[in-house]
């Protein structure tokens, strides 16, 4: 793997198994031992993706083209099911609004808790915490429950958690429409400072502005393949021509 | 030997997690912590009663033979039904966020031990309070819960990782376990099994484990340290093997959740 490259992704496949009813228990199993339909399908089709250190790329594609599925890809919480993925650098990855928060926790035990399934220690989360709290702008609400919490704040918490992480490589998967406007701009202006900084970035986006204002680079993925990879404008132009 | 860098890099998880386990069983409580010790000592009276009275054994101060096998066997008991259940009662995460999911096991089977050693307290104050008294020989005891803790560490792992693919393990682990009890010198002394089924009793590493803490704490007296050290070996082999499976069976575990 050459130095600059913060992810390389090699003939990479993945199916997934679908079962038609999917049998749980030792019962299931052998009452449906002959009629266990199962079908297999190919989410993604021999993938290959070089992404350099400090890009930041887009993935667009239309819904169940296999975007999510590359993103958890990369994080390792689903395998390949043929070829391969490496990745150089701390990775972080928001697929999904707060996954690991705990709802009866504050919003403080849920930054610890967070940010430790992050990889971090506790004094580099208590050295950071100021900034996270002031990120997320939840003010005295920090202390209270997070199950009380509106989806918009927690989406700020979730967000401004895996920004300070201080990660090398960040991945999103569109969870950024949640906030109102002016945190979607705090947002965007964030990451557009987390990119001078020379991160490498990998986000999902539908938002045709938010691709234009933060990605150099756009890959297109259209039924599990790689249709179109390139420069952000000329692969947005023929997307939006294709897709509408 | 990645595992062991990866677990260092994510030790503020499993701190937190061994932590989470372990407060956030009693969390809604009010006794809280006390059921650690109320669930043995209840559990204790019971057995204490039902044995010596009804069942008529003669074993001399018969709650202190009880206690010191009973403890180690509630926390095995615990350990392995609460590991069957640990990966696939955290699936919300494992299908978000990427974390080393041995974490998952490791910290099940570690908040156990933190609270048989808590537990435990009860015992050295049954030893004393009984005229037993506590023994040289329980310089060995630490080798026998390094090696109970190895065998659960290694169960754990491979418990943890079958019940995401069968889910009656979880169910079928209760049965087992109680049939365990049975089988393990817990209740009765090892002597009084009948010389024709001993080898077989023999296949069960908690048969041995439970009589090395009785040996110790109170028969007082050193336990075959030969027969220890090849238990021991037994249990490391299981835990790797244990290790191997997870291993094997981790890479699904986000679509079979």
């Amino acid at each position: 793997m050459k130095n600059d490259v913060a992810i390389t992704i090699k003939n990479m496949s993945k199916d997934f198994i679908i079962y038609a009813d999917k049998a749980n228990t030792l019962k299931e199993r052998i009452v449906r031992f002959s009629n266990n339909k199962k079908e297999v399908r190919h989410i993604l089709k021999n993938i290959n993706l070089e992404i350099k250190k400090g890009e930041t790329v887009a993935l667009i594609g239309v819904n169940g083209s296999g975007k999510s599925t590359l993103l958890k890809l990369i994080t390792k919480i689903i395998y390949p099911t043929s070829g391969s993925i490496k990745v150089k650098g701390k990775l972080a990855s928001l697929l999904e609004l707060g996954a690991g928060f705990h709802p009866d926790f504050s919003g403080r035990e849920n930054i610890y808790f967070n940010a430790s399934i992050f990889g971090l220690t506790k004094s580099e989360i208590d050295s950071r915490l100021d900034d996270i709290i002031a990120f997320s702008e939840l003010g005295s609400f920090i202390d209270t429950p997070v199950r009380t919490y509106s989806s918009g704040m927690y989406m700020r918490l979730a967000f401004s958690v895996a920004i300070n992480v201080d990660a090398d490589i960040i991945l999103i998967d569109e969870i950024l429409a949640v906030g109102d406007q002016r945190f979607q701009e705090k947002c965007m202006n964030k990451m557009q400072e987390l990119k001078k900084m020379g991160k490498t970035m990998v986000f999902v986006s539908h938002s045709k502005e938010a691709v234009e204002f933060l990605c150099d680079r756009a890959v297109w993925i259209n039924n599990g393949e790689i249709q179109k990879d390139g420069k952000t404008e000329e692969v947005l132009k023929e997307y939006i021509k294709v897709c509408g | 030997m990645n595992i062991f860098k990866n677990l260092y890099n994510y030790r503020e998880f499993l701190k937190t997690s061994i932590k989470k386990e372990f407060r956030g069983k009693y969390k809604k409580s009010f006794l809280g912590i006390l059921w650690s010790f109320l669930n043995p000592l209840f559990q204790l009276l019971i057995y204490a009663l039902v044995f010596p009275f009804i069942l008529k054994n003669n074993v001399s101060n018969y709650t202190v033979f009880l206690i010191v096998a009973l403890f180690p066997w509630n926390f095995f008991n615990l350990s392995i039904i609460q590991s069957a259940a640990c990966v696939v009662s955290n699936g919300g995460i494992i299908k978000k966020v990427y974390f080393p999911r041995e974490i998952l096991p490791i910290s099940t089977a570690t908040s156990n031990l933190i609270n048989f050693l808590i537990s435990s307290v009860i015992v050295f104050v049954a030893l004393l309070i009984s005229g037993v008294g506590i023994h040289a020989s329980i310089i060995a005891l630490p080798i026998i819960i390094l090696m109970q803790y190895i065998l659960q560490l290694g169960l754990s792992f491979i418990l943890s990782a079958i019940t995401v693919y069968v889910r009656d393990v979880e169910y079928l682990i209760n049965v087992i376990m109680m049939l365990a009890f049975y089988l393990s010198p817990i209740v009765y002394s090892a002597d009084m099994i009948p010389t024709k089924y001993l080898p077989l009793f023999k296949l069960n590493p908690m048969f041995h484990i439970i009589k090395y803490y009785r040996d110790i704490l109170y028969y007082g007296k050193f336990p075959e340290m030969g027969s220890v050290f090849i238990l021991f070996f037994v249990c490391i082999i299981i835990l790797i093997v244990g290790y191997l499976i997870f291993r094997k069976l981790e890479k699904r575990f986000a679509e079979e959740l």
